[in-house]
């Protein structure tokens, strides 16, 4: 009789505390905001950096991070979603998401709902983008501590016998390739890549006969790390975060030539049902202080003008702020029509070279 | 009581009008339906679609696509060269297979399952997996490397070409080969071949005039089978061809990846189609030519 009474009373105890917890859920009334973006090691930084911070300051609105691989991918489950977004911000390519801004998947954003935006550095702000750049990142000469004794100082090395079958570079279609073309073409003389990255080509026909691979899988800098490879070419914020993981047997070298930045857009999905919410998140991923604290954890370069006052010596260090000077302009979105002729010398001139 | 009676008496009889294998057939057909020539005709539709630069898809139509597979000559070749190397595999696996599918036909008992259970193993282990071993033995300071130079011998480049990708693939697709030859090896009756050798014939002659000709249903089901799933993989070619082997399947995923040209991704996914409707036909054609 006594267990009955005492399960009667265990029963009015947990609906009490049900119903209690149902009011304080109710008066509060939460907005779920779904942000996708990259997963595993920008999902973990950006969590701590940006997402947390923002959560603390608004009780009210729950992030749900969802994660997906490329920007590709995350193109292709928004144009699924069309007619229904379950996805309200989106964090992806620059190229990419000028794209999904063509086809009406986003809505444009402006300094009167996003204030922050004022603050942006001009590559951040593409004409017909309707988000904004939110990191960037530039392309890097990257080597194998172990192999490689004396840092290399130009993008030439990669040309150097002493690298013959050492070396790994992601051949156009990827930017990598892509941006890579630009850069040598630059650094060979060349002034007008929008019309003729010749001198370019030239140069990559003379580093051909070195490349190990042209598509190192995972990604570029695994076999730079275990020593498969001795010189790579990628983007300095993973050559820099594989550096801190693996003690130091990679490492970024930004070559005297120059280089380039490419950025990652954020957006507001159209018939996103939380937009407020949203732009107040996109606000504070653009604010100075978010953007300092995620180049922190992660190295790549601030596209708020005002985030490098509050980032420390040594992250500026690892990042393209410290060699703003050796900063190239790179238009991605204007060079976008040019890429399948580019691509096409790749496989005419450069890549048979190295069989 | 009279509304219910018809119906009961016509029901039997409806039920025999509509015969059972019809009914049975209606599943597998909904699921190829939903599964197969929805997405099929999605994928043409894709096909015809217009697509900008920065791979946007703006809502216009185009044959765009369709006109660059038949005039750049770079199509042409990524067709020619996935069905050649695709042919080169399939023999290749035939070749390494055959052997391994006549000594388990005639193992019996329990050596029979420890043999079969070896040859199945692999399709156990993914793809992806099984490629990633290989990497770890055809580098230059691999496995095979190592043992070459320690013999003295000249290092092979054994990896990040087409090299690669048939070793990878060959191995791969080796346990599909050798269960459809077994399955074809049951009309291979061994008192034929004892036969044959008491009428005169010598071992090879058994083998090419018996053995063969009975065997070449399985031949056919295994080579279709391995030439379908060579051209259509794409794992294996990216992880073990560095870039410098470009194949249908490879150039749809950088088409509907990188490049984000989908209406063209689809159609060089139809012209795979095609390729297999082809390969399909000379099966068929090749089986009645058997029998």
């Amino acid at each position: 009789m006594t267990k009955t009474f005492g399960q009667f009373l265990k029963v009015c105890a947990t609906s009490a505390l049900l119903a209690s917890t149902l009011f304080t859920g109710a008066a509060k009334a939460e907005t779920n905001l779904t942000l996708v973006a990259y997963p595993v090691l920008f999902q973990e930084n950006y969590t701590k950096a940006v997402i947390e911070p923002f959560l603390k300051a608004n009780p009210d609105i729950k992030i749900t991070y969802f994660a997906q691989p490329t920007a590709a991918q995350m193109l292709g489950t928004l144009r699924a979603q069309k007619a229904a977004p379950q996805a309200d911000v989106v964090i992806m390519d620059l190229s990419v998401s000028k794209a999904g801004s063509d086809e009406g998947l986003f809505v444009t954003l402006d300094e009167a709902s996003v204030p922050n935006m004022k603050d942006l550095a001009p590559g951040a702000r593409v004409p017909g983008l309707a988000g904004a750049g939110v990191t960037f990142d530039n392309l890097v000469l990257m080597y194998n501590t172990e192999l490689v004794k004396e840092a290399p100082t130009s993008w030439m090395a990669l040309a150097d016998p002493a690298f013959k079958g050492k070396e790994a570079i992601p051949a156009m279609p990827d930017i990598i390739g892509l941006g890579l073309t630009v850069v040598l073409d630059r650094a060979m003389g060349g002034t007008d890549y929008l019309n003729n990255v010749d001198k370019g080509i030239e140069a990559l026909m003379k580093i051909a006969p070195n490349v190990q691979t042209w598509d190192p899988k995972p990604e570029v800098y695994v076999p730079v790390v275990n020593g498969q490879a001795a010189l790579g070419v990628g983007w300095n914020a993973r050559t820099q975060l594989n550096n801190k993981l693996s003690n130091g047997r990679i490492k970024a070298v930004l070559p005297k030539e120059g280089s380039l930045f490419q950025a990652n857009a954020i957006s507001l999905v159209a018939g996103s049902k939380s937009q407020e919410a949203a732009k107040k998140f996109i606000n504070y991923a653009l604010s100075a202080e978010a953007q300092a604290r995620f180049t922190e954890a992660m190295f790549y370069a601030p596209t708020n003008t005002k985030a490098k006052a509050l980032i420390s010596e040594e992250a500026i260090q690892r990042t393209a702020l410290a060699n703003m000077d050796r900063m190239q302009p790179m238009d991605w979105v204007a060079l976008a029509p040019k890429r399948d002729a580019i691509n096409e010398m790749w496989r005419r001139k450069v890549i048979p070279l190295s069989r | 009581m009279t509304a219910i009676a018809p119906t009961l008496e016509a029901a039997p009889a409806r039920r025999v009008k509509i015969p059972l294998a019809v009914i049975l057939l209606i599943p597998i057909t909904l699921i190829n339906l939903i599964g197969f020539v929805a997405p099929v005709i999605n994928l043409l539709s894709f096909s015809f679609r217009e697509v900008q630069a920065t791979g946007a898809m703006t809502g216009g139509s185009s044959i765009a696509s369709w006109v660059a597979i038949v005039t750049d000559p770079f199509y042409i070749e990524l067709l020619v060269n996935s069905i050649l190397t695709s042919l080169l595999i399939v023999v290749l696996t035939l070749v390494c297979s055959f052997p391994i599918a006549l000594l388990l036909h005639r193992t019996t008992g329990f050596a029979r399952t420890v043999l079969l259970f070896v040859v199945i193993t692999p399709l156990l282990t993914s793809a992806v997996v099984r490629t990633y071993g290989w990497i770890a033995l055809l580098l230059d300071g691999g496995v095979i490397n190592s043992l070459l130079s320690l013999a003295g011998l000249p290092t092979l480049k054994l990896i990040f070409n087409s090299t690669g990708v048939v070793i990878g693939l060959t191995e791969i697709l080796m346990p599909y080969m050798i269960l459809s030859l077994l399955a074809g090896f049951r009309r291979l009756d061994p008192r034929v071949e004892e036969a044959a050798l008491t009428l005169g014939a010598n071992p090879f002659q058994t083998f090419w005039r018996i053995i063969v000709p009975l065997t070449l249903p399985g031949v056919a089901l295994g080579s279709l089978l391995c030439f379908v799933l060579a051209v259509s993989s794409f794992i294996t070619p990216k992880l073990l061809g560095g870039g410098r082997v470009f194949l249908l399947a490879t150039e749809i995923y950088d088409q509907a990846m990188v490049t984000l040209n989908w209406p063209l991704a689809s159609t060089l996914a139809i012209m795979i189609l095609i390729v297999f409707g082809g390969a399909l036909f000379l099966y068929l054609r090749a089986l009645r030519a058997i029998a």
